[in-house]
């Protein structure tokens, strides 16, 4: 039982990638290019080459953390979606920190930063948090808009208050080089992954060691044996969701120490690292070792468009494509974990439960 | 006049489980029907295959003598049989006219592909006048009140202009001066030529408005009575039951010396639309007794065991529990003081189908140190924990490491037994314990509680199924509008005096509560 559960898992999210690769095979051969050629260089350079590697799994770091952020809420059943406004905010205030404080001394100037991105990405989840948990408001819908809220108010923070009047662009302030990760030799690797690596790893340890993880799964399951058996499902909703908040801030924290140094209207990347993560879990089915396989496979995509640009003939906007047709897939699986979507396609005549008007 | 509507051995099947079984029901046309029965006697299934919404998997009905072919609640509506569901399908934001015409806008004239908003809250004004119902057309759903809802969900099926009108369980979520409306309104359109069918457990309503009753039990029709020539307390008795079926011997030994151990001091609560539900209830359990609580379905019963079991908040009142106070605590907080808790639903409060059998076996103790090494899981102690319930109880399981969804519904009660009893706990909350499981296991069931009363043990029982509650209880208050109308015991006590209390009259014998 446990075991086929497993193997659906692993086949649920091997499938549609498996299907885009093929997608993507068809429209290589249509230009006239050998598919086997181009994935080969796209996987060869971006995870057997130790550039290649190294980059992959710098980018893998807040994916592995935004993809947690949204798995532990899924799988209580609840879908923070506003991750990737919880990360800006969480990036911003960490390079405001990393601008303004000029604090010095580079380990205590990281942490402060740290916790500020943590704690800003927890208030803001407060708001979707206290809305569900008091008033059931659907904390999809509010987390889904808050994000356009966030994303508006910090363009005009970055773009007027606190804008680099410098720079020929619209930017905070570059952070003090004390609040940034020093790479590992010529990579591009930082501490930042390993510390990203270990905060996965005590999430992965608290969910399937501690009560933690028994309530995320109980309240997930079944609020009302949750709530018959004593585990507070409404404290415990307000503290996942505060939660994700916590990790998706902190991944922003992260992602500016480490990679951008400064806030700018595309600190999170084209398609956004919040929204990455929930591919990410998504892909990796909500476990842990299902998030890790998949962040890296994500960013070994990522990191291969390049590859692909300057070994091919190839526009890598396949790359796109690729990710574009999985996400649909993705979709799909969302909509049936959401809606139960499947389920209600496949009803039988005698079990429907619809009205007829 | 004549039979409008009739069934023929009519039977539906869920996988194994018979939920209605040959049931022959007719209904005289322009009559109120009433059809009573516990919850999950079968009624809205039966319903569902009237309406079309299910098939059934064998039997007929007839139309005016006529067997029906059509397939799906919209044909039903077209031949003329309506409706209205527990839950409303409204569409909040529209506005009380757009959500009655819901699928059969009126076109305009001229312009076909527009709506004709003026005809259609001409029409609906006509509809409201004609059926006397008091509702403006123009309202927007969202800000009526569910009495008023309701209305329209009635309204939408007489602008369709069915003839037979099937109301499941439709006063369940009003108000009671709205149940009088309801009923008023129920009663001009019987006026009008309508025949109606109502599902309720409430008896009163039946006796108020309805012509005959059709009583259902276990997915059997179990009594046809004209409503003139029954009353409140024969029905009460027809839908719980009135068989024995005690297989386990209850010897009724008092206690020595008895020693109060649990005190529900003037216990009350509203429920989410403000009706007070649970209404001053008070009563004591002693060590070494079972308390038993009676009643026909809805009087409050499962409101009280949500309040003493940590699911619901008291508005008022106090539990005392060895001297202690309880009241609204958590339902681990109460497990941890030795309070053992077999909730209603067994699938829905009991245990998590999903979730593996140890999972389970520890669920209510996950707060407490119990199964952990400095505050992290021994998993190997949770497994060996579920291993000893499993055979000690004798609890058959396919697989161990498998979930609860593999269990069949005695054994999953047994689970709950298990972890609640393996406690070592003083007091036993007992819900519905036996519904629906097999002999067997009520056999087990029974045993297990009256072995834990004989030990020394409190019990507080709640039974829908009157025998039960009859023979292993030492002392029954009946519950009656969300209070305790009297106390008997069941040793001295006959049916019909229960049967009185059930349908709210209190007999001369019976103890009654002073307040
Ligand atoms: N779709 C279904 N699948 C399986 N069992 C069902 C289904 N619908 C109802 N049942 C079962 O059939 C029985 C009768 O249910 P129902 O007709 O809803 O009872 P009532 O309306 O009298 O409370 C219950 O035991 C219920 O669990
Ligand atoms: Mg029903």
């Amino acid at each position: 039982m446990k075991s086929n559960e497993t193997l659906r898992n692993i086949l649920n999210s091997v499938l549609p990638v498996l299907l885009a690769l093929l997608i993507g095979a068809i429209l290589i051969l249509a230009i006239g290019e050998n598919p086997l050629e181009a994935y080969g260089i796209m996987f060869g350079k971006s995870l057997f080459t130790l550039r290649g590697l190294t980059n992959t799994l710098h980018a893998a770091g807040p994916l592995l953390l935004t993809g947690a952020a949204i798995a532990i809420t899924f799988r209580a059943g609840l879908f923070n979606m506003g991750v990737e406004g919880q990360l800006l905010i969480g990036g911003f205030m960490a390079g405001l920190v990393g601008a303004y404080l000029h604090i010095g001394n580079p380990l205590l100037h990281k942490l402060v930063a740290f916790a500020v991105g943590a704690s800003v990405g927890v208030l803001f989840a407060l708001i979707p948090a206290l809305l569900r948990a008091y008033f059931r408001v659907d904390e999809m819908v509010v987390t889904l808009t808050l994000n356009y809220v966030m994303m508006t108010i910090l363009e005009y923070l970055s773009s007027g208050p606190f804008r680099d009047q410098g720079a020929g662009y619209v930017t905070t302030p570059t952070i003090d080089s004390s609040a940034m990760f020093t790479r590992f030799g010529s990579t591009r690797l930082t501490p930042f992954f390993l510390i990203a690596l270990l905060l996965f790893g005590i999430l992965w340890f608290l969910n399937t060691k501690t009560e933690f993880g028994y309530k995320i799964e109980a309240i997930g399951k079944n609020p009302e044996f949750s709530e018959a058996t004593g585990l507070r499902v409404r404290k415990s909703i307000i503290m996942l969701i505060l939660v994700s908040g916590a990790i998706a801030g902190f991944a922003g924290a992260g992602h500016m120490m480490s990679q951008e140094y400064k806030y700018t209207l595309s600190f999170s990347g084209v398609t956004g690292l919040g929204w990455d993560g929930m591919l990410v879990s998504l892909l990796g089915s909500h476990s842990p070792l299902g998030i890790i396989i998949s962040s890296i496979f994500y960013s070994a995509l990522k990191t291969g468009a390049d590859n692909i640009n300057m070994y091919t003939s190839i526009p890598k906007e396949i790359v796109a494509v690729i990710e574009g047709i999985i996400i649909l897939f993705l979709s799909i699986r969302f909509l049936n974990e959401r809606f139960g979507l499947l389920e209600k396609l496949s009803k039988k005549k005698g079990e429907k439960n619809e009205p007829a008007l | 006049m004549g039979t409008i509507l009739q069934t023929k051995d009519l039977t539906k099947k869920f996988g194994d489980f018979t939920a209605n079984d040959k049931i022959n029901l007719t209904v005289e046309e322009g009559e109120i029907k009433a059809i009573v029965g516990e919850n999950g006697a079968g009624k809205s299934t039966l319903m569902n295959m009237l309406y079309r919404q299910l098939e059934p998997t064998s039997g007929e009905i007839y139309l005016r003598g006529q067997p029906i072919e059509f397939n799906s609640p919209r044909d039903a509506i077209q031949h003329g049989i309506g409706m209205v569901h527990q839950h409303f399908m409204l569409v909040p934001s529209f506005k009380v006219y757009e959500n009655i015409l819901l699928g059969t806008e009126l076109a305009h004239d001229k312009l076909r592909f527009l709506v004709d908003h003026k005809k259609e809250q001409q029409e609906c004004a006509e509809l409201i006048k004609r059926y006397g119902f008091d509702l403006d057309v123009n309202e927007v759903v969202e800000n009526l009140s569910v009495g008023q809802q309701q209305k329209i969900e009635i309204l939408k099926m007489l602008y369709r202009n069915v003839d037979i009108l099937i109301l499941d369980e439709p006063t369940s979520v009003l108000t009671p001066q709205e149940v009088d409306e309801l009923l008023l309104q129920l009663k001009e359109l019987k006026a009008q030529g309508k025949t109606i069918i109502l599902i309720t457990h409430k008896l009163r309503e039946v006796m108020q408005v309805s012509d005959s009753v059709t009583v259902i039990k276990k997915g059997q029709i179990i009594g046809n009575v004209k409503t003139s020539e029954t009353n409140e307390a024969e029905l009460a008795q027809m839908m719980v039951g009135r068989k024995v079926l005690l297989t386990v011997q209850n010897d009724h030994i008092g206690q020595e010396s008895p020693e109060v151990i649990y005190t529900v001091n003037d216990l009350t609560t509203n429920n989410t639309y403000g009706n007070i539900v649970v209404d001053h209830v008070s009563f004591e359990i002693k060590k070494g007794e079972i308390y038993g609580i009676a009643g026909v379905e809805g009087n409050g019963q499962s409101e009280l065991v949500k309040l003493l079991s940590g699911m619901m908040e008291a508005t008022g009142g106090t539990v005392h529990y060895k001297g202690e106070e309880i009241t609204n605590l958590w339902a681990d907080e109460l497990r941890k003081l030795g309070i053992a808790i077999i909730p209603e639903d067994r699938y829905a409060q009991g245990l998590c189908k999903e979730m593996s059998l140890s999972a389970n076996s520890i669920a209510g103790s996950t707060t407490s140190d119990a199964f952990k090494k400095n505050g992290i899981f021994d998993f190997k102690r949770i497994r060996q924990h579920c291993q000893e319930l499993i055979d000690h109880y004798q609890i058959r399981i396919a697989e161990f490491e498998g979930n609860v969804s593999q269990l069949s519904g005695g054994n999953a009660q047994k689970l709950i037994i298990a972890r609640e009893m393996n406690r070592q706990p003083d007091l036993l909350i007992a819900s519905q314990p036996t519904r629906g499981v097999d002999i067997g296991a009520i056999e087990f069931i029974h045993q297990q509680i009256l072995d834990f009363r004989n030990s020394g043990g409190a019990v507080l029982l709640i039974s829908s199924e009157l025998s039960e509650v009859m023979s292993l209880s030492d002392r029954i208050g009946v519950m009656y509008k969300g209070k305790i109308l009297g106390e008997v015991d069941p040793l001295e006590t006959s049916e019909t005096e229960i049967g009185l209390l059930m349908a709210g009259t209190i007999p001369q014998e019976a103890v009654v509560y002073e307040k």
